[in-house]
Parts: structure tokens; sequence; C-alpha cells
């Protein structure tokens, strides 16, 4: 059993213990417990568990209740900005690091580079946290960048006992190729250098659900974490859908099948719950209308499109036309139809020339949502812009083409303008966001990256072909992630004419 | 489930630099003393024990400490007063285990910074916590951590307990550690902390109505009528009451049975009452506290002094002793020692002075030292200041101290100098380092007595007149055969007589110098035994203490003052000076 081998490898004395953990399979369980049954020993040091999230930070909260003077669990961030915060002024940081973090781009990766540095050059840094953190329990240390990698190291090289969770099938990220080498290279020379090394194979997960799709995902996960193809022709477990159609879209991120193979597909829709998965952004759109704009987008908790319309608004106070295409450039990531031929032109016309035109109409619309910027040339006059345009298009004809997809990144620029600073103002709701955990729709369109970490009882992926998964590392990793959201139901549209190498039909 | 994780704890914590800010009678210092033993010297009042003081109080291992406006400088109480630490300290004494994470800073030469994120020696930081008391306007302590970032965290008293600190003030208090009073050594080497209320209970119960003669009890009862009358309670007794202000546990304290007696340890000799204390502050430590201990002499005679330095010098802790104990300094021989002046500045005193320090220890007890090169101008320096006093310059703290030679003695000259420590010299000219010597010369100026060319004899002899020659060469008994002696042989006569003498050189002065220097034959041929003993014709002469007061009582009687007054009265007078006293013209 290997919940029993793990369980004696994180308690016995070897100094690092690496647990390949697949979702479900009890890492937290495992972690958590481990955490209970030191708590008592620990005496005036404490154990940290380090997380990626907020969100994981509440699980492990909720599993070691009544520990929490022993226990501490933190993000690797907020461990991170902590650190930086207290040597802030040799890395040439302001007062608030937290709110510099999230303001700035990379903010949170420049931070970790800064303190991996610090903590590699003075060792002593690294042995003060060490007493303190006789302990430390990294979780899905797949996420770590090579920097947080550094750091967790660090206190390893300074005494601190590590148990790391990972899973590397769930390593995906935007990086380049190079960097998702150098992740995988970690991996590997983690392995080596664990004292201990264990996997977790008993899919908990799934196990009073739908116990035959679990151990059909665990094997799946093998085939193609060894190189393997994913077998779709025989011994298909209760639960999984293999629903062959083609996409017949002209457009290269569109979607589109059939008539004839759509049924089965919208039949889904009907369910109760349903995350439908799928490759790269712009498909989500073409799905979203795929779907009838019955399904929201799931935004994720990363908002590119605010990072930079806030960093925009404060490069270019007092300058109406900038303003008015940063805001024209925001509503192209955040809907479709306000194109500049149609809207946008317009709209940035109208601020330059100081909405001083009379006239009626479309264009008069426009220029009473651009006169907000003329008035109020900054982030406030841009927020209240945003806002008149949402009214338009809930109210107004001609703005009936006019979609918005990402409703919750809309709706926090609008927020930004009750800040008196574009920047602390997106620092603040980047903040809030963090902390207040956005509950997930019954129902949701999502890029698989923003699916992970996400369960959901009926899952469908699409389109599974040789575009979206060809034979890479990362598409292998992406194909297991995708599958391994689903709980009780999941559905793969597969192409016979341009099929998956991963895929064994 | 043993947690065995932790890196070893190691070595003693140690405070690195110490910063006191409008404490007590100082203002502002700023001081790096060293590991191990640290021994202040300096005159009275100059704030020895108010270092010792602000050490103790920084490490305090209670809250109960009460401040006066006297903590504060000047009485001024409204501008607080700041005491701060770099230390090195071991993390076993859990600074990085409270409730905020405590960051250690980097130790430079120039005192705590922020680490260098971009160091790239290899390095590392050395790290040191900073910590630091303030006494607040409203007389109330704060103890803190100083963070890297600038902000300031509480400094518990668990984690100032397990730095320690050791301390035996210099004054008659000690006995306080010998009993039980509230946060006493005694008291935290127990702590058995139903002790108070326990005790209350029995003593409640302690009949003091019944012990009451026939005679006090009949008053009580009156009394208990006259209450009756004017309607107050009644059925007066008597009974043990507590109250604000008395500590049962104060009257509790160490007894120890000397000759089957049992007998209050504070009734000892007040040595032993010092040593007790320190034993029970020592008992409860496992690691190696911090020791403040001030006058470490009191009390002890120069055995135990010595057996007490000699400990504390071993042990592993940092220890901070003031004296004004020859036999201390003496002892103290792998001690820093520091020079405390009268502006509270600290001043090291370097290895260099370790053979001073072992040669004579009275050196850095005095006022003012006088460094003289060797032991004719020991006699002869402490003789001519005698004269100038008209009583012993020890009464004013003036010490003559031999710097053993001419080199060593420039040696001293340099390290006292820049110690802070008052300092004179009374040298030769022997023409060698002379860079040093202008050094020397220019930091201490009239204080130092250089002769430009030669030696005492060499500048006194040829001012003697020819019928005072006789008078000169006679020693205080009257005798002159040792030193015609010596003028014969270097003339290689058989006749010693100063007749035969005279007549045989045509310099006899120039005889006479040599002779009294032991000078070596002019022929570099000459063999050894002649070499050795005519060097040994000094010693005929003036080379020794009583010589040098010899020839200091010659110089006066024989009227050859004036004519190295120009050199030795501005001598004189900066001593005078340094002491307080005026100059003076003449010496006679």
């Amino acid at each position: 059993m290997s919940d029993a081998s793990v369980a004696e490898a994180l308690r016995s004395d070897a100094r690092l213990v690496v647990v390949e953990a697949p979702g479900g399979c009890g890492k937290t369980h495992q972690g958590a417990s481990y955490a209970c049954d030191f708590a008592p020993a620990m005496g005036s040091s404490r154990l940290l568990i380090l997380t990626h999230t907020n969100a994981a930070c509440d699980v492990f909260a909720s599993r070691t209740r009544g520990h929490s003077r022993c226990v501490e669990i933190r993000t690797i961030d907020g461990l991170i900005a902590e650190i930086a915060a207290a040597y802030r002024a040799p890395l040439a940081l302001p007062d608030d690091v937290g709110a510099w973090a999230r303001r700035e781009p990379q903010g949170y990766d420049r931070l970790a580079q800064k303190v991996a540095r610090l903590l590699t050059i003075h060792p002593a840094i690294a042995r003060c946290m060490a007493w303190r953190y006789p302990i430390v329990i990294c979780d899905e240390h797949q996420d770590a960048s090579a920097d947080q990698h550094a750091i967790v190291m660090s206190l390893y090289h300074a005494g601190s006992r590590v148990r790391l969770f990972a899973d590397p099938m769930q390593m995906i990220f935007n990086g380049t190729q190079a960097a998702h080498a150098a992740a995988e290279q970690r991996w590997v020379d983690l392995k080596a250098a664990a004292d201990r090394f264990e996997e977790l194979d008993q899919p908990h997960r799934w196990a009073n659900i739908q116990p035959a799709l679990g151990t059909w995902i665990m094997a799946a996960r093998a085939a193609l974490r060894d190189g393997g193809q994913v077998d779709l022709t025989t011994n298909l477990p209760p639960g999984l859908t293999v629903h062959v159609a083609e996409n017949m879209s002209p457009q290269r991120t569109g979607f589109r099948v059939a008539a004839n193979v759509s049924q089965p597909i919208y039949a889904r829709a009907n369910a109760q719950s349903l995350l439908v998965l799928t490759g790269q952004n712009d498909r989500v759109i073409a799905l979203r209308g795929f779907f009838n704009r019955r399904l929201p987008v799931w935004e994720g908790h990363v908002r590119e499109g605010l990072s930079s319309l806030a960093a925009h608004c404060a490069a270019n106070r007092g300058n109406a036309e900038a303003l008015a295409r940063g805001t024209l450039a925001f509503m192209q990531h955040v809907a479709t139809g306000f194109s500049p031929t149609a809207f946008g032109n317009r709209f940035v016309q109208e601020a330059q020339q100081g909405c001083a035109k009379p006239c009626n109409g479309k264009p008069q619309h426009l220029q009473a949502a651009a006169r907000h910027i003329v008035e109020t040339p900054d982030h406030r006059g841009v927020a209240r812009a945003l806002d008149h345009l949402r009214g338009l298009i809930a109210d107004e004809a001609a703005f009936a083409e006019v979609r918005l997809h990402h409703h919750r990144e809309f709706t926090e620029a609008i927020q930004l303008g009750r800040f008196d600073n574009a920047d602390d103002g997106f620092a603040e709701i980047a903040r809030r966001r963090t902390h207040s955990r956005p509950q997930l729709p019954a129902k949701a369109i999502s890029t698989i990256h923003k699916a992970k970490g996400l369960e959901f009882d009926n899952v469908m992926l699409l389109p599974c072909d040789a575009d979206n998964f060809s034979n890479t590392k990362a598409s292998r990793n992406r194909l297991y992630v995708a599958i391994s959201r689903a709980t009780r139901a999941l559905m793969l549209v597969v192409s016979r004419e341009r099929p998956s190498p991963l895929l064994k039909l | 489930m043993a947690i065995d994780a932790h890196p070893p704890a190691h070595d003693a914590p140690y405070i690195r630099h110490l910063s006191v800010l409008r404490f007590r009678g100082i203002e502002k210092l700023s001081w790096f003393p060293k590991k191990g033993m640290n021994l202040l010297l300096g005159g009275g009042d100059v704030g020895k024990s108010t270092i010792l003081d602000a050490i103790a109080l920084l490490l305090n291992p209670t809250n109960g400490a009460t401040l006066s406006d006297a903590d504060y400088w000047q009485r001024r109480h409204e501008e607080g007063f700041e005491i701060a630490a770099a230390m090195s300290l071991p993390l076993s004494c859990g600074i990085v285990e409270q409730r905020k994470t405590s960051w250690p800073w980097e130790w430079s030469e120039e005192g705590p910074k922020p680490p260098d994120p971009e160091a790239n020696d290899g390095q590392g930081v050395d790290p040191v916590f900073c910590v630091r008391v303030c006494g607040t306007p409203d007389f109330e302590l704060l103890h803190e951590i100083c963070q890297p970032d600038g902000s300031f965290d509480h400094f518990p008293v668990s984690v100032r307990r397990s730095i320690g600190v050791v301390r035996l003030s210099g004054d008659d208090r000690n006995d306080r550690d010998l009993r039980l009073i509230q946060g006493s050594a005694l008291d935290r080497l127990l702590s058995d902390r139903t002790l108070r209320s326990r005790l209350a209970d029995k003593l409640g119960e302690s009949d003091i109505h019944g012990e009451l003669k026939d005679g006090p009890k009949a008053a009580l009862a009156d009394l208990g009528n006259r209450f009756q009358k004017r309607t107050l309670p009644g059925n007066l007794s008597l009974g043990l009451i507590g109250g604000p202000g008395f500590s049962l546990n104060a009257l509790i304290g160490l007894t120890a049975a000397k000759n089957e007696t049992v007998l209050p340890l504070s009734s000892w000799g007040s040595g032993t009452r010092r040593l007790a204390s320190l034993e029970v502050a020592a008992a409860h430590h496992a690691d190696h506290p911090i020791m403040v201990v001030d006058e470490i002499e009191r009390g002890l005679e120069s055995y135990r002094q010595r057996i007490l330095i000699e400990e504390l010098v071993a042990s592993p802790s940092q220890v901070f002793v003031t004296t004004h104990s020859a036999p201390a300094v003496h002892a103290a021989a792998e001690a820093t020692l520091w020079y405390v002046d009268a502006g509270s500045r600290v001043g090291r005193l370097p290895a260099t002075v370790a053979a001073q320090q072992k040669r004579d220890p009275e050196t850095f007890l005095a006022r003012i030292a006088v460094i003289a090169e060797g032991a004719t101008e020991v006699g002869f320096v402490a003789r001519l200041i005698n004269r100038s006093l008209s009583e012993d310059m020890r009464r004013h703290g003036i010490w003559v101290s031999d710097g053993g030679s001419n080199s060593e003695a420039l040696a001293v000259l340099r390290a006292l100098a820049k110690s802070g420590l008052t300092v004179a010299g009374f040298a030769d000219n022997e023409g060698t380092q002379l860079g040093a010597w202008q050094d020397t010369k220019e930091k201490l100026g009239d204080l130092l007595m250089r002769w430009e060319q030669g030696c005492l004899e060499s500048n006194l002899i040829p001012h003697v007149q020819d019928h005072q020659l006789e008078a000169f060469i006679a020693e205080p008994d009257g005798d002159t055969g040792e030193r015609l002696r010596t003028m014969a042989d270097r003339l290689g006569l058989a006749d010693k007589s100063f007749a035969a003498i005279f007549a045989a050189t045509d310099d006899i002065r120039q005889l006479m110098i040599e002779a009294a220097c032991g000078n070596p034959p002019a022929d570099p041929e000459a063999s050894d035994a002649q070499k050795k003993a005519w060097k040994k014709h000094g010693q005929r002469w003036f080379k020794s203490v009583a010589g040098g007061t010899e020839l200091a009582d010659k110089m006066l009687a024989l009227g050859l003052w004036p004519h190295v007054a120009p050199q030795l009265l501005p001598f004189v007078n900066s001593i005078r000076g340094s002491v307080g006293l005026e100059a003076v013209q003449a010496i006679g």
C-alpha cells in the first residue's frame, strides 16, 4: 500500500522526502495528518506548510485545526513577501512589498528571485528560518518556480526536514520550452537528491463516486507519463464517453461540428454541472458561441487585461486619447464585437477631439462614454467610461453585438475607479480577489491552465485532436490535467481525421 | 517523536556592539566589546558601573524593574533613554521562534547592517540580532528586537532569560539574590510559584493572640470595649495580615550552618556573600549567560580575586568586569582591557600592553601613569614629582611605572595614549624608532619628556662643576670606592683614587657618563668578559630605582636644575596639570 509507505516515509528521520502525488490520491490528507502528529512535538518551533494558493491554505487549516500554534500555513509567495519585507532596504523594495508585488508585472517572480539569491548568499538567514521551521511541507511543488524551489532547498540545506508533494504530470505553465525543460530537470534532480522517494497511487477522490473512472485515470496518467498512449479502444470505465466529432471550423481557433454529431455534446450541456475544457483562450470564446453563450467563462485568478489597463492608466494620466486607446484594448480583451471599425476608432476620436462635435445615434453614445475620459483623464474617467459602456451594451440595440466574456475582469476595471491611484487600486483588487475566493459556477468553459485545481462532476474535453494534443511532454501533461478534473463523468470529443498521437482510438 | 532537525546550537551569546544614549551619567556611548572577558578600568564616576548596569537592564530577566528620574541623563526623563546592542546569539535562545520572526542583521566592522544582497565573497552573513531597551518619558521600560526593516518587535522575557545575564553588582544590595524576593536569582532558581500562598495559609494559622502576655491581652480587651462604645467592630484579636509593600517572601533567605549554628547567608562576610550570589545566579543557567561583575575585588582577598578572574576567563561566557585591583588586572592576562575615560569613552588597551600588565598592573589603575623607560628614570621621575608636590604623588593618583626598556616603553605609551588613559612618558633618545617617538610626542605633548640627545646621566653630568665632582660621585652613604673603581678599570689604573683618575683623563665627565651608563669598551675586539664587566658598571652608579632617586636629589642639591629645567619643568607641570594642580615655576 503506497499510503502506508508514504505515511511512514513522512514520519521517518529522512531529511528530504519527495512524494509523487497525483491529484485525488490523498496528499492533503497525508500532509495534514503528518502535521497533526508532529505538531505536539514542535516545542516553540513550528511546522511550516507551503502552498501555492490561498484556497489550499484554507484546506490545510481546516485539516489541522487545533494545532495553529505550531503549524504555520502560508502561500510560498506570502513567505517570500515576508522575507523580502524584512530585508526590503537592501533588496531595494518599497515599504509595502506585498502591494508592490501585486502591482508590478511579474512582481512575485521578481521577489522570489531576490529572496532566493539572498538566502543562497547568506545561509545564516536560512538557518534562522530552519530553526524556526524544522519541518517544511510543500504542497503542489510542481508549481514552484526555479526561485521558489531554490528558497525551499535553502531551508533544507540550512537544516529543515523537507517533505515535498508534487505531481510532475501537472506541470503545465506558459513558459518557454527551456523553462519547461529546466522544470523537468529539477524534478529529476529532486528525485535523485531525496532520501526517500514515494508515490501515492490510490485514487481516493473517486472511491465513493466512480471508482472505475479513478482507476482508469490513474492508468491513463501512467501511460502519458511513460510515453505511451491512452487506450480508448477497450475497457472503458463507467462515466467515460468517447465521442467522435470532427472540428469543421475554418478558423484555427474556432469550433464547429456537423449537426449529426452535435447532439450528444449539447445534451451534456444540459446537465446540472459541466466543465468544458479546451486548449486556448481564443477557443474558449469560440466555444462560448458554440454553446449559445449559456455557459460562462471561468476567468481564473489572473487578470492580464486589467493589469495592462491599470499600468496604461498610470502611465498616461492627462492624455485622454491614449486613455481611450487603452480602454479600447481592454474592451477587446474582455469582449467580442467592440471592434475598432464599428466602435473603437470613433471612441478614440471623440476622446482626442474633446467630445465637441454634436452628433446622434451610436456616435452620440460613444461620445457620452468618451466624455468621462475627457473630463477626468485618468483611471477614474476610464472606469466611468467602462461603466457607461456596460449600460449601453445592456440597453442599446446598436451595441447588441458586443458580447462580454470576462465579466469579472470587466467589473473589476470599473471598481478601479473607486481608488485614488490606479496602481494601488489594482494591487488592492488583486488582494481582495485572492482572499475572497470566488465561488465556482455550476457550469463553465475554461482553458486547461485555468482549470488546474478544479474538480467537476462532469467534464468535457474538446477538441481532442492532433492540433491540440501533439506528442510533447507539455501536451501529455495538459491532457492528464484535463481528464483528472472529472469525478463522475468525462466526455472526450475526439477526431479520427486528425487523431491525437496520445490517444489510441 | 523527537525533532532533531535543528542545526546544532553553538557558541555563547555575546555583545558585539553596545550603544547607550542618555542613560544615567552616560549621554552617548558606542562600544565594540570582545568575546570572553572585558575588563573595564578607569577612575571613579566615569560610568564603568553604568555600562554594566546598562547591559544588565537590557537583558533583565524580569519585567519588574522600576525607573526613577536618576536613570535618565541629567534627569531629563522627557527625552527617554536607549540601550541597544548587536549580539551574536545561539538560535537555541528562541529569538527566531517568537510569534513574529526575528531576522538577523549582517555584522560588519562598523556595526550591524542589513545583509548585502549583492555580496559575492562567499562568506555570507555573520549574523547578529539587534535588541534594545528604552526608558520612555513616562518611566516605562520597553524591551524590543530591532528588525532589519526598521520595525521593532517585543523582546520577550523568555528570550532574555535564555540568553541570560548573571550580575554581581558592586553595591551592598547584593544579598537581594540570596533572598526570595520576587524576581531575584534565588526566586528564579527555585521558581516555586505557590510557595507564597501556601506559606500565607500556614502563617494564618499562627495563634498570635494566644502568645500575648496577660497585660497586653487586657489592653487589647480594653481597646475592644472602647471600640464597642463607638459602635466600631469589636472582638479584637491579632493575626498575620498581608498588605501592599509587605512581602512575606522577602523575609525568606538562604541559610547555612556554621559550626552547627544556622545563620542567614546574608550575615556572612561580603566576599562570601558575593560569591554565593554569583553561584545562585549562575546555577539556573544551563548555558553561558553573559556575566556582569562590578568591582570584582570587593570583599575578596587577592587570592580569591585571582581565582574568580581565572574562572571567569576560562568560562565560554562573555564577561564584563570592572576593577580597581592590581591583582585582578594582573590575573586577567587573557582578558581584553578597556579604559573608560571621564567622557565615558571606552578605549581598548591593545595586546601590546600585556607585558606591562604582568610587570606593573597598577599602571592601568592610576589617574595618570608615567611610563619611565628604566629603573633609574622611575626613581628620578618619582623623586622629581614628589619634590614638586611636597607630598607623596600617590595621593594624587600619579603612578610611575617601569616601561622595561626604551622600545617597550614606547609600545606601552603608544597603546595607552590611544586608549584614552592619561599617560606620560620619560625616555632616552637612543636614536631608534624616531618616527614612532615623533608621533607619540605629537599626541602627548609635554607629557612626554624625551631627551633631545642621550640619556639622564649624559644630560646631567656635563653640568657638574669641578669642585662638585667628588660629592657627585659619592654614594648616599658617603662611600666612593665602587664608582671610582669602575672609572679606574676603564682607564686601566690600579690606583682608584680620585686624584689618580682625574690626572689620567682629560675628560672626567665623559668617563663618568660612560661608567654610569655601563658603556662597552671602544675596542670592538675586547673580550666578552670585559664587555660584561663594563656593562655592570652602570649598576654601581645610578642604574636602579634608588640610583634614580639619588640622581634627582643630587641634581637639586648641586644646583644642576637650571640646566635641565627647560626640559623637565614643562613635563612636571603637565603631570601636575593632568591631576588638577597648578603649574610651578621651580622645584626645590
